[in-house]
């Protein structure tokens, strides 16, 4: 039996010089093949026609230069080698970027041919020097920031009006997020020139868009497809609110107290209640028309005032102990009996 | 560390704290007292509550104790002091007790109606007001009423009050000191004729069930009309006022529609009785949140209890809370229980309790009631 | 082979006990299967139960070993009775522990007032001393009553089955005693509530009257009628 190895370097040409084998046991007696040996090879039968296949595997070019990217200067301008937005090119890019997930323990697959850093946008040509020559290109088009727009408030108060929107780096198929059409607008209530009339309405108008806690009205628009119809519709929606809330229609007048969103002492019948309280109290009983009700001056009565602030409090502010104990105080004083005595 | 030790050993020695007082009249209650039991006669609560007036769970505690005992709390001495320093010429002042359930409002009115028993009030009390609108025996027996158009009697609820009106205020209503004004006819052949003494008019209520609810309605204004001139002072007590105030009663008419309380007779009676614009009498409310069903009973505090048509009824009041058991309170209570024996144990126990009841008075109650 | 490993640091290594078998050593505290493996100890959870270990310096030590938590009735409350866990688990239907809660504290205020009222209409000192006010008391002393001595147990001899008189353990005595109380108390008026019937048979049972106790006694003297057969236990 013969035992036949051979032997490869990897890019090479399989040559004849580099073939050996050894031989444990020849099936001859005599060994009249010696001579053959030093001769030539011995040739074998290649009946699955390996060798051919394997010749036909290797033609590999020589002549392929090195990449452009192992020979770029380490100062180089980028912004040269890179103006705009392009599809990743891995033998431009000199870096040795790896991208993809892999099983554990495997190295991610590097640049060259990887679909997923060709995938993604990329922002090689907004690096901080490029950015810096486009903004210095820029600059002779701009004014300068005004001097006296140097805090917060002076910046609140010449520009009430603030406009959020969002830019999105997206990748899809699209490179546009649909998110990047959304413009709020934000300005303070307090910044809109509003009579109370109107402020009632424009409130009632604009319903949750209103913040008490911070006093923001925010108005948000997404129902234009793009960013700028959003930014003129969410303009158009402001005017027309603050215009329509001074407009005063017929039926306004034909509100009643249960609409009403706050309390008013002078509206209701607590107020009655005082005062026939004082005159009963005074024993002139008379039934009064509601002009008279309203014309009655609460003054002349003796702590109508506290009394007054304590039951607009409980009914705007809510119950709670504080405003029922300032409730008990003014009408203990009211009704001239003793406070409560403190609890010890 | 230190104070709690002090304190535990403070009360093992004073498990024999004094919880009693013997003075049982409320006018003579003052500060000194709070925090202590007194006791009521027993006469006195069978003129006072045989028909209501003590919650249902206090009832059986007097009997199963021996003895109604009431402690003397803040509320109470407020509202005393309060009547004791106003001028009964100026219209009547209306006080309303709310709180938390099972921190003492009836029991506090309880005590007040002692004091106006006491002093010579003619006492008009309503127990429980949902008794009439919200308790639905089998069949409850309503009407239409004849005077008013539209609206709803209960006769036979009427009837049993005018009959605790009676037991209240015998003493009073026998002397034949108060007189009706002017004339009622009932029917062509039954009138109570002016001058008659109101307790005609209560009889004859009771025994011709049919017009009590008319009756209840004269009543009112003849008492309204008698402490104007002077001829006698009035308390009127009502528990769970905010029962008149739901939108809803669970009574219906004949063609299952829901009645609402403006639409029963005693209702108006009584709202009546409590505006202020007669002298010459103190009107005691509570607001109870047990008044109402459990779904619209999410907070004890006045306004939200009363509604706002209540509250404008009412106002100007006077609101007192009524809390729940201080530490002194607290502990007087649990010395009561023990020489009663309901409550038995060590010491130790008393911590345990007053947290799991967190110092509510009803709650305090229930836990030690398996003890 | 017989170690575990520690799991972790708070676990003492555990070796595999062959000396006990196996159902000794599984704590046969809880009646329900718990969740937690044998080896993890029952609560101690008294504060009489756990001074003695704090004196002596126990506590340290055997606060490493796994313990299992204590169950919800299971408290250190001075109001801790196991012998009413246990009546409140056997009323208990359908895993409603609170109505069977509130149905036994209700027996025992109905105890309780009954008492009290007898107390209050005994005249002399010496009466109302003999009177048990607190109810709980009155369950011990109603379930002691009720507690029969001996049971029967049925034996077949040559086709005949004897009834064969023998010792109780104290468990089963208990069981029998609590089984007993609340069938008689179910066997009530459809008008009367439960908490009352059962107060009712509690202090019938703690005065060694009623039916539970003449129940016990019957079988009494079931046993002593039938204590010639007692020896075909053994054959």
């Amino acid at each position: 039996m013969s035992v036949f190895i051979k032997h490869y370097k990897a890019s090479h040409l399989l040559s004849a010089s580099n073939v050996k084998f050894f031989r444990f046991s020849s099936t001859a007696a005599d060994l009249p093949l010696k001579k053959e040996d030093d001769d030539e090879e011995f040739r074998v039968l290649d009946i699955v026609k390996k060798r051919q296949r394997q010749q036909r595997r290797l033609n590999k070019r020589t002549d392929i230069q090195p990449d452009r990217s192992d020979r770029m200067a380490i100062d180089q301008k980028w912004g040269n080698v890179w103006p705009g937005p392009k599809t990743f090119h891995p033998s431009s890019v000199p870096l040795p970027l790896r991208q993809g997930y892999v099983p554990k323990g495997q190295a991610p697959p590097g640049k060259k041919a990887n679909a997923e850093l060709m995938k993604i946008p990329n922002f090689l040509h907004l690096t901080p020097p490029v950015v810096k020559t486009q903004c210095e290109a820029l600059k002779q088009f701009c004014t300068p920031w005004p001097e006296l727009l140097n805090s917060e408030e002076a910046i609140e108060k010449h520009y009430p009006v603030e406009i959020i929107s969002s830019n999105y780096c997206h990748a899809s198929p699209s490179i546009r997020n649909p998110l990047s059409r959304v413009v709020s607008l934000r300005v303070k209530l307090s910044d809109l020139k509003l009579d109370k009339h109107a402020r009632d309405k424009f409130l009632r108008i604009i319903g949750d868009r209103y913040d008490e806690t911070t006093g923001l009205v925010t108005i948000t628009a997404d129902r234009c497809p793009a960013k700028k119809q959003n930014y003129d519709y969410v303009n158009y929606l402001l005017t027309a609110c603050y215009f329509e809330s001074f407009n005063v229609e017929d039926w306004e007048g034909e509100k009643t107290e249960d609409d009403m969103e706050y309390y008013d002492f002078d509206r209701n019948t607590s107020r009655k209640n005082l005062i026939n309280w004082y005159l009963k109290s005074k024993n002139e009983v008379k039934s009064m028309s509601e002009e008279e009700y309203r014309d009655f001056d609460i003054s002349q009565i003796d702590h109508a005032e506290v009394y007054k602030n304590a039951v607009s409090k409980i009914m705007n502010d809510g119950e709670s102990d504080d405003t029922l104990r300032s409730y008990d105080e003014a009408v203990r004083k009211l009704l001239g009996l003793p406070q409560k005595a403190a609890s010890s | 560390m230190l104070s709690r030790s002090w304190r535990h050993f403070y009360r093992r020695y004073s498990q024999s704290v004094t919880f009693r007082t013997t003075e049982n009249s409320p006018s003579q209650h003052n500060e000194n007292q709070t925090g202590l039991f007194y006791t009521m006669d027993k006469d006195l609560c069978k003129t006072l509550f045989s028909h209501g007036g003590f919650p249902r769970s206090f009832a059986k505690q007097t009997k199963t104790f021996t003895e109604a005992a009431v402690m003397v709390r803040r509320p109470a001495l407020d509202v005393i002091d309060c009547i004791k320093a106003s001028d009964l010429n100026k219209p009547a002042v209306r006080y309303l007790l709310y709180g938390e359930n099972g921190t003492g409002k009836s029991l506090t009115m309880a005590h007040l109606l002692h004091y106006a028993f006491e002093n010579g009030y003619l006492i008009i009390h309503v127990p429980w007001v949902s008794e009439w609108l919200r308790r639905l025996p089998r069949h409850k027996e309503m009407s239409n009423s004849a005077t008013h158009e539209g609206m709803v009697d209960v006769p036979l609820d009427a009837a049993a009050w005018l009959f605790h009106f009676k037991t209240q205020n015998q003493a009073m209503l026998k002397s034949e000191e108060l007189k009706i004004s002017k004339d009622y006819v009932w029917s062509k052949r039954e009138t109570t004729p002016a001058g008659a003494p109101l307790l005609a008019l209560v009889e004859h209520g009771i025994s011709r069930v049919k017009y009590a609810c008319d009756v209840i309605d004269a009543i009112v204004k003849e008492v309204k009309l008698l402490s104007d001139s002077k001829v006698c002072k009035t308390f009127v007590a009502i528990d769970g006022f905010n029962c008149f105030f739901y939108p809803k009663t669970r009574l219906y008419t004949s063609t299952k529609r829901t009645v609402k309380p403006e639409e029963v007779t005693l209702t108006h009676s009584f709202l009546e009785l409590t505006k202020n614009d007669w002298t010459n009498g103190v009107i005691v409310l509570t607001a109870d949140q047990l008044a109402i069903p459990e779904d619209h009973a999410e907070s004890f505090l006045p306004k939200y209890l009363l509604y706002k048509k209540g509250f404008e009824h009412i106002d100007p009041f006077v609101p007192i809370p009524v809390g729940r058991y201080t530490e002194k309170e607290f502990l007087s209570c649990a010395s009561y229980y023990r020489d009663r024996l309901w409550l038995r144990g060590p010491a130790e126990i008393d911590t345990e309790l007053k947290l799991a009841s967190a110092a509510n008075p009803y709650k305090f109650m229930e836990l030690c009631a398996p003890l | 082979m017989n170690t575990l490993i520690p799991l972790s640091k708070n676990i003492v290594p555990v070796v595999a006990n062959f000396s006990k078998p196996r159902w000794e050593l599984i704590s046969r505290h809880y009646a329900r299967p718990t969740s937690f493996p044998d080896f993890f100890k029952n609560p101690v959870f008294r504060k009489e139960d756990q001074a003695p270990l704090v004196e002596s310096g126990e506590l340290a030590t055997l606060a490493k070993a796994p313990y299992k938590p204590p169950g919800v009735s299971e408290t250190s409350s001075a109001y801790y009775d196991p012998l009413v866990n246990k009546v409140i688990n056997h009323v208990m239907e359908m895993g409603k522990k609170k109505l069977a809660r509130s149905l036994v504290e209700k027996a025992f205020e109905n105890i309780k007032r009954k008492q009290i009222e007898r107390y209050h209409l005994a005249s002399s000192d010496a009466e109302k001393a003999k009177i048990e006010l607190d109810p709980k008391v009155v369950l011990h002393k109603a379930i002691e009553n009720s507690k029969p001595l001996l049971q029967l147990t049925p034996v077949k001899r040559g086709g005949i089955t004897y009834q064969v008189p023998g010792p109780i353990t104290e468990n089963r005595s208990e069981f029998l005693a609590i089984k007993w109380l609340l069938e008689a108390t179910n066997d009530k008026e459809r008008t009367i509530h439960f908490p009352e019937q059962f107060a009712w048979e509690l202090l019938d049972a703690a005065n060694n009257t009623g039916k539970v106790v003449k129940r016990k006694q019957d079988i009494h003297r079931q046993c002593e009628a039938n204590r010639a057969y007692a020896h075909y236990r053994w054959q």
